[in-house]
Parts: C-alpha cells; sequence; structure tokens
C-alpha cells in the first residue's frame, strides 16, 4: 500500500480581489523533506502558504494533511503544524518565554509538556538569553527567531516557514539555515524565500512559482558540483584532469570551471590545487542550474508579457 | 481554548495603559458622583426620617449611582474592545490564531470572555463604593445582588457587539465607532415611543433600558435574562461568520 503523503494539494486556485493570484498548483511533500517555493514578488508564495496553514481557504482545489482535507479538520490535524507568516505574529507585550508558552498551550499542549516545549524551542532558537524580555523590545533578529521558535514549539510534523530569513543579519541567517536543515531531519518544512541561496543550502526539493503557475518542481541538484576556480600559475586542461577531484576542466575567461567528480568536494579540490603549488586565487560555486531555470522561468514570463 | 485566550486578552490588556487609565478616570468620576449623592443623603435625611416608607440608602445613593455606571459601560466597552480581533488582523497577529485551527467561534468567545472579565472587574470596584456603606448602615443586599447581575448581563452584551464590531473591520477606531453608534440605538430606541407613551411595544423590547430597569429594581426575570442572552448569542454569531467569510473571500 502506497504511504499517503504527509501534504498534498490538489489543484488549489486561490482568487484575490478578482485576481486568480494562485492557479492550479498541485504539489506533494513528505516527512524528511525540505521544499524550498521560489518566486519573484506576488508570485503567490504566501497565499499558497497561507492556504496550507489554513489562514485562507482555498477558492478552487484540495489541500489535504496526512491524507485528510485541511478544509473541515479541526484542531487535531492543525496541532500537526507550525506556520511562521512573512510578519512574525508576535504579542509586544508579552515576554518571549510567556508568549512562547501560549503557543504551545494553543496547539494542545498543557501544563508541563507546554514548558519543556517551551524549553527546548527556546534552546533550539538561541534565544535564552532574552527569555524574560518583552517581545516588543527585542530586535528584528531576535523577534524573527521568536516567530520561528513560536512555529517549531509543538514539534509540529510540517512546517511552514515564509520568508524566515527577512530582517536576519548574515551570521544570523546563516544559523537559521543550520536549523532548517536540522528540522528537515524529523519534520516537513515548506520554506518559501526569493533567495535562490537559501534554497541552494538547505532544501533536497525546490518548487518555483511565477504569476500563481507551478513552474518547476524538482529535487534540487547537488550543490557545488561545478566550481569557478582562479590560480596565480595557470596550468594545461591535462594538468587538470590528474587532480584527484576533478571530473572535467575548461578554460573559462579568466579562470577555470572545474566539474568535481560525485565522491568530491571543493575541499579536497582547493586542497589539492594548494598541494601543486599552483596558488589558489578564487574559488567559488557557478552560477548554477538553480538560477539559470529561476531566471529563465521569470524572464520567460516577462517576454510573454512584453 | 477560548479560556486560554480570554486569559492572554486580560493579559494583555493590563500590559498596555489604556485599561488602566480607563478604570482610574472612570473610578474617579463614579466616586465623585458616589460623595455627591451621599451628601445629598445626609442633607435629606431628617426629612425622610418623618416620612413613612422613606426610600433609603439603596434607593437614593446606591442604585443612582450603578445607573451612571450602566452609563458609563456605554461607552467602555467599545473601547475596551474595538481592538480585540481588529488590531490583531492589523498586525498580522490574527494568522496565529487563525493557523492554530482553534475554529472562528472559539476566537471570538476568548475574546469575549477576556473583554467581560475586564468589564466585570470595573463592575465590582463600583460596586465597592456603595457597598461601603454597610459599615454604617442596612443596605438591601438582595437588590444590589439582582443589580450587579443585571450590569454584568449588561456588560457582557455590549462587550459581544464590540467585539463583532471588531472582527468586522481591520481599523480599532472604526470598531469603536461602531459598537458604540450601536449601543446608543440599542439604549434609545424605545426613547420615541416611550414619549408617545408606549410601554410594552416590540420596540420597548429591543431597548436596553427596558431589561436593565428591572434588575435596577432587583426584579430578576427570565425574559430579561433571555434578552440578553439572545443579544450575545446573535453579536457572538454575526462576528464569526465574518471571520468564516474572511477566511474564504478575503
Amino acid at each position: 500500500m502506497a504511504s499517503i503523503p504527509l501534504l498534498q494539494l490538489q489543484h488549489v486556485s486561490r482568487t484575490l480581489a478578482g485576481r486568480r493570484v494562485v492557479d492550479d498548483v498541485n504539489f506533494v511533500l513528505d516527512r524528511g523533506h525540505v521544499l524550498g517555493l521560489l518566486g519573484v514578488n506576488g508570485a503567490g508564495k504566501s497565499t499558497t502558504l497561507r492556504m496550507i496553514a489554513g489562514v485562507l481557504a482555498p477558492s478552487a482545489g484540495v489541500l489535504r494533511f496526512d491524507g485528510t482535507d485541511l478544509a473541515d479538520t479541526p484542531e487535531a490535524t492543525r496541532c500537526g503544524l507550525g506556520y511562521l507568516p512573512e510578519r512574525a505574529p508576535l504579542y509586544p507585550e508579552l515576554r518571549v518565554e510567556e508568549y512562547l508558552v501560549f503557543c504551545a498551550k494553543l496547539h494542545g499542549l498543557r501544563g508541563r509538556a507546554a514548558r519543556i516545549a517551551t524549553d527546548a524551542a527556546l534552546t533550539r532558537c538561541g534565544l535564552g538569553d532574552v527569555r524574560r524580555r518583552l517581545l516588543g523590545n527585542l530586535s528584528k533578529g531576535y523577534q524573527q527567531r521568536a516567530g520561528i521558535a513560536a512555529a517549531i514549539v509543538h514539534a509540529p510534523a510540517l512546517i511552514v516557514l515564509d520568508e524566515p530569513a527577512s530582517g536576519l543579519d548574515p551570521l544570523q541567517s546563516s544559523e537559521l539555515r543550520t536549523l532548517i536543515r536540522e528540522l528537515g531531519r524529523e519534520h516537513a518544512v515548506i520554506l518559501s524565500t526569493h533567495q535562490l541561496s537559501d534554497v541552494a543550502a538547505c532544501c533536497d526539493r525546490v518548487a518555483i512559482l511565477h504569476a500563481g503557475r507551478l513552474r518547476h518542481d524538482a529535487p534540487l541538484a547537488p550543490a557545488h558540483a561545478t566550481l569557478h576556480v582562479r590560480v596565480e600559475r595557470s596550468p594545461d586542461p591535462a594538468a587538470w584532469s590528474a587532480l584527484a577531484p576533478v571530473a572535467d576542466a575548461r578554460a573559462d575567461g579568466a579562470g577555470w570551471s572545474v566539474t568535481l567528480k560525485p565522491d568530491a568536494s571543493a575541499a579536497d579540490l582547493s586542497a589539492a590545487i594548494v598541494a601543486r603549488g599552483w596558488g589558489l586565487l578564487e574559488l567559488r560555486a557557478e552560477a548554477d542550474d538553480l538560477e539559470r531555470t529561476f531566471l529563465r522561468i521569470a524572464s520567460a514570463a516577462e517576454a510573454r508579457a512584453a | 481554548m477560548s479560556l486560554l485566550l480570554a486569559r492572554l486578552e486580560w493579559k494583555r490588556q493590563f500590559a498596555q495603559p489604556l485599561a488602566w487609565v480607563l478604570l482610574a478616570v472612570l473610578l474617579a468620576l463614579l466616586a465623585y458622583f458616589f460623595l455627591l449623592s451621599l451628601d445629598a443623603y445626609l442633607r435629606l435625611m431628617p426629612k425622610l426620617a418623618g416620612t413613612p416608607s422613606a426610600p433609603g440608602v439603596t434607593d437614593l445613593i446606591a442604585l443612582p449611582l450603578l445607573r451612571a455606571c450602566a452609563s458609563v459601560l456605554l461607552l467602555v466597552a467599545p473601547l475596551i474592545g474595538m481592538r480585540t480581533i481588529a488590531s490583531e488582523r492589523q498586525a498580522g497577529t490574527f494568522a496565529l490564531l487563525a493557523a492554530s485551527g482553534m475554529g472562528d467561534g472559539a476566537i471570538v468567545r476568548g475574546k469575549w470572555l477576556g473583554v467581560v472579565a475586564l468589564l466585570a472587574v470595573f463592575i465590582a470596584l463600583a460596586l465597592a463604593l456603595p457597598l461601603s456603606l454597610e459599615v454604617g448602615t442596612a443596605l438591601d443586599l438582595g437588590r444590589l445582588a439582582a443589580a450587579a447581575l443585571g450590569l454584568l448581563l449588561f456588560a457582557a452584551a455590549l462587550a459581544a457587539i464590540a467585539v463583532a464590531a471588531s472582527a468586522y473591520t481591520e481599523q480599532p477606531i472604526v470598531a469603536a465607532v461602531v459598537a458604540l453608534a450601536s449601543n446608543l440605538i440599542l439604549w434609545m430606541a424605545d426613547a420615541g415611543a416611550r414619549y408617545e407613551g408606549m410601554e410594552s411595544g416590540f420596540i420597548n423590547y429591543l431597548a436596553l433600558p427596558t431589561h436593565l430597569e428591572p434588575f435596577l429594581h432587583g426584579l430578576v426575570a427570565s425574559v430579561d435574562v433571555i434578552y440578553f442572552l439572545l443579544l450575545i448569542g446573535v453579536a457572538l454569531t454575526l462576528a464569526a461568520r465574518r471571520l468564516g467569510v474572511a477566511r474564504r473571500h478575503a
């Protein structure tokens, strides 16, 4: 018997003020997967996520959570769902800890269980130091973390995050990516963003929405398969191929475009180059398939509109 | 779930200055009113002493005060209730409640209970003023209890109207104005009819004072209790329906 997917969208559409914002979207998400939902502003990402979270009802189509229709499932099912909207839903008059206890209770946890869950979420999101501070007095970064903590405090099976990285500094964004990867191991996560790098760093599947339609839905190709390398003393292609991690190398303007073997990493390549004494100047991931796909979809739609 | 939300509402109301300022200012006004009527009563007392079945302290001090308290509630309930749902939608925190799946009815009931609790505190404090006279004289406690129950039902109905108004808009101030207008219409619905001498028509049944007055006279009638419960039921149902409509058509 085929197992029931955790989340299933079937022909989901939504009209807002006479405009079709989400148009016939279909996809399936299972536990243990992180889905990156990409799209330009106004592509319909937030509306799709709001429907999954139950804040909006779809105009047409069905959303199934664990096999049951979200439209007619009561509290019990929704407790399996954690949602961080675009603007974190914080009550500025509450203390961080108070707020998280409230969120835990709102999702059915009681007494001691709510306390334990709150402590776990505080630690997980790095909020231990500010647990007694008022939410309204926190910096944007901490507020965003409190919002994420509220979405995961009841350990839901599905976590829906709408642009969680907005307002975070680079260090916090990197911590957030680590957190999302961690969450993705036990839960299913949907992450909406317009940062391609976020998707590349923490998702194993990517869906691209454009003008309300799902234009792309595929597993993410392994990152950093192709690297752009610049060295001081340029060797010839044959010398590149002699390096253990390299599958293929082509001269590419000022540097080299190097494709790695499947089991090799960028670290292996840099070690090999340094060992040869070629003088490594630059090593970065090339604009990958994801970016090309994204730009192709966005620009094709623009060309049609023109 | 509703109780959880009501507790949050209560906590948030007291974390903000509005509730404190309102309670302080209104109690000061009621206390002034109380002292004036006490003074008037003391001047009148020698004359009353000679009159058989003269009105007592309860009639001359406590009930006018509670009647004033009812008029004040007409203004306070919209101010306390205006933000309940409107400001949550404005600030985006409503998504947290909507996504929790607690249901529109439970959200509305929770918000309403929070407002009722706060108005109950106000009524209790207002009642404490005449009750303090119990030290020196005998009050008609049965009548005061009936009046307190009536005021509480009255406040609960006004709270339901305020929460419903709050569900229909994202602007708290608009909610306050709509709730205040509804309160005043219900308060004065039969003013014209009474002027013409009509005392027991349908229009009289609709008006709030028709059902509050018997309580103040110590009369707890089921028709009045049912009126307030109906008003609460209709307002909360409208509010919950509005939230459902917003989910589907916003």
